[in-house]
């Protein structure tokens, strides 16, 4: 039934689109692409995509992956082409391409988080506190949920962190990290969340999050 | 994007509402245009963009050389929260541009409980509220929409209304305020020339004077603005625009599909609907143009689901080769296509059954009255038996679930006619027993109740609305008499809403303090109930010392000067005297298409009427 991907980027105003609604903008796009795409059977059927590991709210990214079926042969050139043209702004597909390896195997996420401070000492101490908490054995975090009862799990982030690294320009703070992206994944935000927890002097104004690569177990890029 | 709005936006619910950026959105260069128009809908994004005369106007607009036209929406309480705790001043969704800096500001009123909705946008925009506090360094705010008919209740704070429909009456707009821009008019000179343009109606050229008893005593125009203001209309629905091309939200709308728009005007008359009557003259599409306007709109939006919208959908003389023409096209390409607004008769229901392919939700029905005399007085042209047998149809083929819509407190209505309502939920109920192919799946009979309200442009213009009293009377008796079906269930709407409607729909200038009031305490988005009070609205009035009962619960006389008698909508008043007569007499005056009654809106199209 999929036996198709994209690989696409979700920039500028597009980042508030929902997962769900996304979906249904990729479903229209399609349509009026005139790329006639597998549909699920039934009562309504309805165009069949499915979109990997959802990017948050407000989130970037360059490396989304989207699955499909085409009904007929079209070379992945002229999908893209197409598809480019049906697409609201911010959203741009970078490739389509028959096959890739199952969904499991996307392992781990590249992240960017930039982290705004109002000056640059703040974002100085910021960076020396994110430097200790990371590299700290455990780093428990309460994560918002609405299935416990209390409205929280309790995570530890550091045992679904690959890699990190901090850099500092002038009062912007840069986190580059990959973390777990399945099983359970982990999202950068936490890592935010903990340092406004144990830190809350050194909360940022604004923090960014943008997805730079998708990786397999061996840390190549997933497609 | 705004930085500042960017950190907004991780703070609200369904930040897609407020970015602008859809599919078809259109972006213009800044540089390249001279004309800058806010088109604003005091409501929330879902609602507003499911509003086609929006989009129609929208795509006019646009196509101007140098024109500019964004959306702007209502924003949600969170939302609004966050744009005063910052600061940032309202902006159009295509370019983030604050909207106090444009050419112009119109909004779209669609219903009266939207009116502070406009004075809470004006002042997110950072724009004095009341017209008399603006000047030529002001936008100029205008206003259209169904509600504009009756524009006294807000001619405080609109410049200018536009009456009717807008899509040749706006760029005339423009092109006007254009002209004054280049010459350098001040804003008194601008409002008297767009005086001029038909269909235009400025407030402040109008003096109005008050009697002892509160009625208006004079209405008097300035030297040079028209005495009465007439509708305007598109004469030739196939020369109308049609968004073909139209904005593809990219969040969940309530209407997220392709509306077709068959016709204007209705040939039913239904005495209490304001929109039968301000819509005439009946002007159709041809079926060709529909059918590739469907399809093209499918094609280009990648919708796959398709409305055919108008006031009473059935009464499209070809609508049934329009739908087989629709159907080759939709049926191969997954696009599904419905009726909204179904009238119980054969014809609707054969026609029903045909498109229905899947699952069998509910039906639903609007009789109005419980009884025929009722029914014949309102002129609802709806009879028992054609409900029955449109009810028999229904179960016979597999639905489970209908929906009977009514209202109490019209006119000339009794206790019996109250009671009818019961008999008549009772009837379908007995129909669905005798000819039900599975029994034992059970049916869902709903009775749904609202308030009447009078609206102005209609026979009923001079009644008096029940009391919330009398409407709760009526409603305990209905649902007494409904105690013992189990199958049936009975849902009343609450009269507080119905009541302001009412209050706001005939009102006068005078209640613009009551509006500025009630806004001032907080009202916003009343058409929701998460935000409405009616409990403000009646302390606003207390605090004006005006008495709302005043223009609800009063009959007005035959040669009352009525707060809106400026506006004509084509129809002539004495046509509506009649109508109310016939309605006493409960005698029904014939739909359009099986005989003209002379209304008097055909002189507006040149004598043509499609009725
Ligand atoms: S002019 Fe005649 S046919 Fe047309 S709307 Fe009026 S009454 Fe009906």
């Amino acid at each position: 039934m999929v036996d198709h991907r994209l690989l696409f980027e979700k920039a500028g105003r597009a980042r508030f689109i929902s997962h769900l609604d996304l979906m249904r903008t990729f479903q229209r796009a399609f349509f009026r692409a005139g790329i006639p795409i597998k549909h699920t059977e039934g009562f309504h059927p309805h165009a069949f995509i499915s979109i990997a590991l959802p990017l948050s709210l407000g989130y970037s990214s360059q490396c989304e992956i989207l699955e499909f079926g085409l009904q007929a042969p079209l070379a992945g050139e002229e999908v893209v082409r197409r598809l480019n043209g049906a697409l609201p702004e911010g959203v741009r597909v970078l490739d389509c391409y028959e096959g890739g390896r199952p969904i499991k195997q996307l392992a781990f996420l590249d992240y960017r988080v930039d982290l705004d401070y109002p000056e640059q000492s703040a974002a100085e101490q910021a960076r020396q506190a994110l430097e200790e908490l990371l590299g700290r054995e455990s780093l428990v975090v309460r994560k918002k949920t609405k299935k416990a009862k209390c409205g929280y799990t309790e995570v530890d982030v550091i045992p679904r962190i690959r890699s990190w690294s901090l850099e500092r320009e002038g009062a912007r703070l840069t986190l580059n990290t990959v973390l777990a992206a399945q099983n359970p994944g982990l999202n950068p935000e936490l890592i935010v969340e903990a340092l406004r927890a144990e830190r809350p002097e050194l909360a940022p104004e604004l923090s960014w999050c943008h997805r730079r690569e998708a990786l397999d177990e061996a840390g190549q890029p997933f497609r | 994007m705004d930085r500042q709005l960017e950190q907004v936006l991780h703070n609200v619910q369904k930040p897609a509402r407020y970015t602008g950026g859809e599919y078809n959105a259109v972006v213009k260069d800044r540089e390249t245009v001279d004309f800058r128009f806010a088109f604003c809908f005091p409501d929330t994004y879902e609602i507003g963009m499911s509003n086609l005369g929006l989009r129609i106007l929208y795509g006019v607009l646009n196509k101007m050389e140098g024109v500019w036209c964004e959306r702007v929406f209502a924003p949600w309480g969170d939302m609004e929260d966050e744009l005063r705790r910052t600061g940032l001043p309202l902006y159009g969704l295509e370019s983030g541009d604050p909207i106090r800096d444009f050419d112009v500001v119109g909004f779209s009123l669609g219903y009266e409980m939207a009116y502070t909705g406009v004075l809470d946008m004006l002042d997110l925009a950072g724009l004095p509220v009341r017209a008399a506090d603006r000047d030529e360094h002001h936008p100029l705010v205008i206003a259209g929409g169904s509600c504009a008919y009756n524009p006294e209740p807000l001619a405080a704070f609109v410049d200018v209304f536009s009456i009717g429909e807008g899509e040749e009456a706006l760029p005339e707009l423009v092109e006007c305020c254009r002209k004054g821009k280049a010459e350098g008019w001040s804003r008194k000179e601008l409002l008297r020339r767009l005086a001029q343009i038909p269909g235009m109606y400025v407030p402040s050229l109008y003096t109005v004077t008050y009697r002892e008893d509160g009625t208006l005593a004079s209405f008097t125009p300035e030297e040079g603005a028209p005495a009465v203001i007439t509708k305007r209309i598109v004469g030739n629905m196939d020369q109308a625009y049609f968004p073909v091309d139209t904005i593809i939200p990219s969040t969940e709308i309530v209407h997220d599909r392709v509306m077709l728009e068959l016709f204007r005007g209705c040939i039913r008359g239904c005495r209490f609907c304001q929109a039968g009557y301000v819509y005439r003259p009946v002007r159709s599409r041809s079926k060709e143009l529909l059918a590739r306007q469907g399809k093209d709109a499918c094609r280009s939006s990648g919708y796959q689901e398709m409305t055919l919208s108008s006031l009473s959908t059935s009464d499209y003389p070809p609508l049934v080769e329009l739908c087989d023409d629709l159907l080759d096209y939709c049926v191969p390409n997954h696009v599904s296509l419905s009726l909204p607004s179904l009238r119980a008769d054969n014809f609707s229901m054969s026609l029903m059954q045909r498109l229905q392919t899947g699952r069998k939700s509910g039906l639903t029905f609007a009789p109005e009255a419980g009884t025929q005399r009722l029914r014949d007085a309102i002129n609802k042209d709806v009879t028992e038996e054609d409900l029955l047998t449109s009810c028999r149809t229904a179960f016979t083929g597999g639905w489970s679930s209908v929906k009977l819509y009514f209202m109490l407190g019209l006119p000339t209505e009794t206790d019996e006619d109250v009671l009818g309502i019961a008999d008549l939920a009772r009837k379908v109920y007995f129909t669905w027993r005798e000819c039900a192919p599975d029994p034992k799946r059970g049916v869902r009979i709903t009775v749904s109740t609202s308030c009447f309200v009078p609206k102005s442009h209609t026979p009923f213009q001079w009644e008096a609305q029940n009391t919330m009293e009398e409407y709760q009377r009526k409603v305990n008796l209905l649902r007494d008499a409904l105690k013992r079906d189990k199958s049936i269930t009975y849902n009343w709407h609450d009269p507080e809403t119905s009541y302001l409607e009412a209050v706001l729909a005939r009102g006068d200038r005078r209640l613009a303090d009551v509006i500025e009031a009630a806004w001032r305490d907080g009202a916003k988005l009343d058409a929701w109930s998460e935000y409405f009070s009616f409990e403000r609205w009646m302390k606003a009035f207390r605090r004006c010392g005006l008495d709302p009962s005043f223009y609800v619960h009063r009959v007005r006389e035959k040669d009352e000067l009525l707060p809106w008698d400026m506006i004509t909508a084509g129809v002539r008043r004495e046509f509506l005297w009649r109508e109310r007569e016939q309605c006493y007499r409960a005698l029904i005056t014939p739909n359009c298409r099986r005989q003209c009654t002379g209304c008097g809106a055909n002189r507006l199209n040149g004598g043509v009427c499609d009725g």
